[in-house]
């Protein structure tokens, strides 16, 4: 399958088939400006090649290993955190000696 | 590499839900905890887990809208009635809280002395700060106007400098807010006028806090060059959240501030 099929380079154009998503904006390439004054560049297309590579990674941990250690740490603490709540729970449903 | 034959967005498997579901517990517990027992650890644990959720998930939708080129118009098209249907249920979230303020102030009982504002409070001059308040945020609704229209036009600087004017207004209205909080001769524990007006002007100002963190994500995005003149939705959802803002604050003013002195 070629780049420009899927959506990989910049310069390809939509597919024409109504159904097909729309794989890169074209209206986004042709705001494309890069301002030395505001230190911003426009680098979505870059972007667009890497969440669109074809390597059955989800969404979530596409972004690549600062993805994983986040992804890791959110479950870490909300899995951890149940365990503690039930632990809490148990602790509470006792009378303690003030 | 799969082709869909429908124009809608199938998401990747996500573990967000989830993370949001047990934050959601740990917050509530938490606050039990809190409350009850004085230890705020689940109940931070809980906001942390939420906060970084929130993160993900969102991070994941721009992800999948402008890098994957997922928001279709029909996609769009679903994302718009879910955003008007959430502003519609927060309209009835503060529906009940005007309920109870009208409820209470159309019949003030013989314990408040027959009359509203009831006997001992002084209620804040509706011509001050609450006053600066409204023109504040009539204000940023012309300036997001202003960013809208500067976005279909395509004038980045436009829209970057009517943004930020925007949040600037909404970060000003909050510290007025939180100052005219501080200063007020009355509290919340000062007896139904104290709950009402606390309840109703607390929770737009927490809406204000969510706006205003709303818009400057669409300012870093705006930033970013994600928005394009026809495709902007994620600034459009803002918008429309921040208006909905401005038009509770100015039922808060007319009924508590202005009718309620």
């Amino acid at each position: 399958m070629s780049l420009a099929e899927r959506g990989g380079d910049s310069s390809c154009r939509p597919p024409r088939t109504r159904m097909r998503p729309l794989l890169v904006s074209q209206a986004l390439i042709r705001s494309f400006s890069s301002s030395a004054r505001h230190h911003f560049q426009n680098r979505v297309a870059e972007k667009q090649k890497l969440f669109q590579e074809s390597n059955d990674i989800p969404v979530h941990l596409k972004g690549g290993t600062t993805d994983q250690l986040l992804y890791r740490l959110t479950m870490a603490l909300t899995l951890g955190g149940t365990v503690y709540s039930l632990y809490c729970l148990g602790w509470a449903s006792f009378p303690h000696k003030k | 590499m799969n082709h869909q034959t429908h124009a809608f967005h199938m998401v990747n498997p996500s573990p967000w839900p989830l993370t949001g579901a047990l934050s959601a517990l740990l917050i509530t517990s938490g606050l039990t905890m809190w409350f009850h027992f004085n230890s705020m650890t689940l109940m931070l644990l809980g906001l942390l887990a939420c906060i970084m959720t929130m993160y993900q998930w969102w991070r994941d939708i721009v992800r999948e809208g402008t890098y994957q080129g997922h928001h279709t118009p029909t996609v769009q098209k679903g994302l718009r009635y879910g955003m008007v249907l959430f502003i519609i249920s927060e309209v009835f979230f503060f529906a009940g809280f005007f309920w109870a303020f009208y409820h209470s102030s159309l019949a003030p009982t013989p314990e408040l002395g027959g009359y509203w504002p009831p006997a001992g409070i002084n209620p804040l001059n509706p011509t001050e700060v609450p006053l600066l308040n409204t023109a504040i945020l009539l204000a940023s609704g012309v300036s997001i106007t202003w960013a809208h229209h500067s976005l279909m036009e395509g004038h980045r600087k436009h829209v970057i400098q009517s943004l930020l004017t925007t949040i600037i207004l909404g970060i000003y209205f909050t510290l007025l807010q939180a100052s005219e909080y501080f200063e007020a001769p009355f509290t919340i524990s000062d007896g139904i006028y104290g709950s009402t007006f606390f309840v109703a002007t607390g929770f737009h100002g927490l809406h204000v806090i969510i706006g205003s963190t709303f818009l400057t994500v669409c300012l870093i995005r705006q930033l970013l060059f994600h928005f394009t003149s026809k495709h902007h939705f994620g600034f459009e959802a803002a918008a429309w959240y921040w208006h909905f803002v401005d038009v509770v604050w100015l039922f808060l003013y007319v009924s508590i501030y202005w009718w309620g002195s």
